[in-house]
C-alpha cells in the first residue's frame, strides 16, 4: 500500500476497470434492460476495451494526459448518456490533475470531485434521482471524510468504495427522474440503477488497485 | 444562411428525418450535417457533434436538433469541445417537426433568433388552438396592405403549400399574418411554417392575409397569387 497514487496506479486502475466491466457486463446490461435501453454493459466495455488499446498503443506520460486520453476516448466509443458522463468525469478529473505528478489523497479526493462535479453539471442530476451519482457522491464525500480524520490513502479509497456500494444498493427504491429510465416513472422503482452499478465498481477497482500498489 | 445539426442516437433516424423535412424545401437547401449513432450502434457521440457544427463554420449561425435526453447532454459538451466559434443554439423543439420547421426557415433566409423559434415552437403544430407559437406582434411602420382570398386546393395549407408559402413569405420584408376567417383561428406569422400549420386553414375556407412594411403590397398580390393559383394543385371538383 502507498500514500499516493502514481501513473502506474492510475493505468492499471483503468484496466481493472476494463475487465471489470467486460466480467460485469452482462449484468449491467440486464439492470438496464429492466428500467432502460439494454445497452449499458456492452457499451462501457466497449468503451473501456478501446481505452485498454490506446494506452497499450501510446502510454500517456503523465496522469492528466492519462485522464484526458480516457475520457475522450469514452466520448465516442460508448455513445448515449454514459459516454458523455463518464468522458466529462475523466476529463475535469485530468484538468484537476494538472501539473501533479502523484496524487497524494487530497490531490485524489479534488480530481474525482471535480470529476464528479462534471457529471452534475451536465447531468442536471442531484443525489436521489437514481443515476451514476447516487454511487459517485457518497464515495467522494466518503474519501473526503476518511481523509480529514487522518485515514491512509487505502482506508480512505476503502472507504469511498463502500460508501459507492451503498448508494448503488440505495438506488433500487428510487423512481427515476433523469434519463431513459425516467419515462418509466413508478416502473422504474424496485432495480438498481445500472448507472450507479457501474459507477460503484469503478470506485472499487480504484480501491482494490491503491491498496494493491 | 443558417445551417443545422441533426443529433439523434441513430443515424438512419437522423437521415430520414432530414430526408422528410427536405421535401418542403424548395430551391437551395440550408447546409446540413449530422451527428448521430456512436461506436457503429445507437448513441450520440460529443466529439461528432463538436466536428459537425465545426464543418458549418461558413453559416452564419448553427442551430442544433436533438432526439432524446442524452443528445442534449452531448450538444451541450460539443460546445465546450468545439474549436469554432460561430453562434450556436440548441434547440429544445422535436426533431422531426423542429428539424422541418428550422429547414424551411433557414431556407428563407432566416435569422438564426428565427430559425431557432421556428424549432424551439414546432410542437405548437400539434397543439391545437395556439397558432401562433414563433413570431412577435407586428411593429408599425411602413405601408399595410390586406387582401382576402379563398382558399382553392383541397387539402389548404397543409404540408408542402405550407412550406411553399412560408418561403415566399420570409422573402418580404414586410410583417405579414394570415387568420383564417372561417374556421376563426389565427393570425398566424406567414412566414412561420409551424405557426401556419397550426392554423390548418383548409379548402373553401376564407383567409385574410395582412402585411405591415415596405414592401407590403407586393407580399399580399404574390401570396394571394399562390392560393389563387392552388399552389399547382387541381381543385377537387
Amino acid at each position: 500500500m502507498t500514500d499516493a497514487v502514481t501513473l502506474a496506479t492510475v493505468d492499471a486502475w483503468l484496466r481493472r476497470f476494463a475487465a471489470e466491466t467486460a466480467e460485469q457486463a452482462a449484468w449491467l446490461t440486464e439492470l438496464d434492460s429492466a428500467i432502460g435501453d439494454a445497452d449499458h454493459g456492452t457499451n462501457l466495455a466497449r468503451g473501456m476495451a478501446a481505452v485498454v488499446e490506446k494506452l497499450d498503443a501510446a502510454p500517456p506520460a503523465d496522469i492528466p494526459a492519462l485522464l484526458k486520453a480516457v475520457g475522450m476516448t469514452l466520448i465516442s466509443k460508448v455513445g448515449g448518456a454514459s459516454g458523455s458522463l463518464y468522458g466529462s468525469f475523466f476529463l475535469e478529473a485530468g484538468k484537476a490533475a494538472a501539473g501533479a505528478d502523484d496524487l497524494d489523497g487530497r490531490a485524489l479526493e479534488a480530481a474525482l470531485r471535480a470529476g464528479v462535479g462534471s457529471i452534475v453539471a451536465r447531468g442536471k442530476a442531484e443525489p436521489g434521482d437514481k443515476t451514476m451519482l447516487d454511487a459517485l457522491l457518497p464515495a467522494v464525500d466518503a474519501l473526503q471524510a476518511a481523509l480529514t480524520s487522518g485515514s491512509a490513502l487505502g482506508d480512505a479509497v476503502s472507504a469511498a468504495s463502500d460508501a459507492a456500494a451503498a448508494g448503488r444498493d440505495a438506488t433500487e427504491p428510487l423512481v427515476a427522474r433523469k434519463g431513459r429510465a425516467s419515462y418509466l416513472g413508478e416502473r422504474s422503482a424496485g432495480h438498481l440503477d445500472p448507472g450507479a452499478a457501474s459507477s460503484a465498481i469503478l470506485v472499487k477497482t480504484l480501491a482494490d488497485t491503491v491498496t494493491a500498489a | 444562411m443558417i445551417g443545422l445539426v441533426i443529433v439523434s442516437h441513430s443515424e438512419p433516424l437522423a437521415r430520414a428525418t432530414v430526408d422528410l423535412a427536405m421535401q418542403m424545401v424548395h430551391g437551395d437547401p440550408p447546409p446540413v450535417q449530422l451527428a448521430a449513432g456512436a461506436a457503429d450502434g445507437f448513441g450520440t457521440d460529443a466529439v461528432a457533434i463538436a466536428d459537425a457544427i465545426d464543418a458549418l463554420a461558413d453559416a452564419d449561425g448553427v442551430v442544433v436538433l436533438t432526439d432524446l435526453g442524452s443528445a442534449v447532454i452531448s450538444a451541450e459538451f460539443a460546445l465546450d469541445l468545439r474549436s469554432s466559434t460561430h453562434p450556436v443554439r440548441i434547440s429544445d423543439g422535436p426533431l422531426v417537426e423542429g428539424t422541418t420547421a428550422a429547414l424551411v426557415r433557414a431556407a428563407g433566409g432566416g435569422t438564426l433568433d428565427e430559425v431557432a423559434a421556428e424549432a424551439d415552437g414546432a410542437l405548437g403544430a400539434k397543439r391545437r388552438g395556439e397558432a401562433e407559437p414563433a413570431g412577435s406582434e407586428p411593429d408599425d411602420g411602413g405601408d399595410r396592405a390586406s387582401a382576402e382570398v379563398t382558399i382553392r386546393n383541397r387539402l389548404g395549407l397543409h404540408s408542402r403549400p405550407a412550406g411553399t408559402f412560408a418561403r415566399a413569405a420570409a422573402g418580404f420584408a414586410s410583417d405579414i399574418r394570415v387568420t383564417d376567417l372561417t374556421a376563426g383561428r389565427g393570425p398566424a406569422n406567414a412566414a412561420s411554417l409551424v405557426a401556419l400549420l397550426a392554423l390548418g386553414a383548409t379548402g373553401d375556407h376564407v383567409v385574410r392575409i395582412e402585411a405591415t412594411g415596405p414592401d407590403a403590397r407586393e407580399a399580399v398580390q404574390t401570396l394571394e397569387d399562390l392560393i389563387e393559383g392552388g399552389f399547382g394543385e387541381m381543385p377537387e371538383g
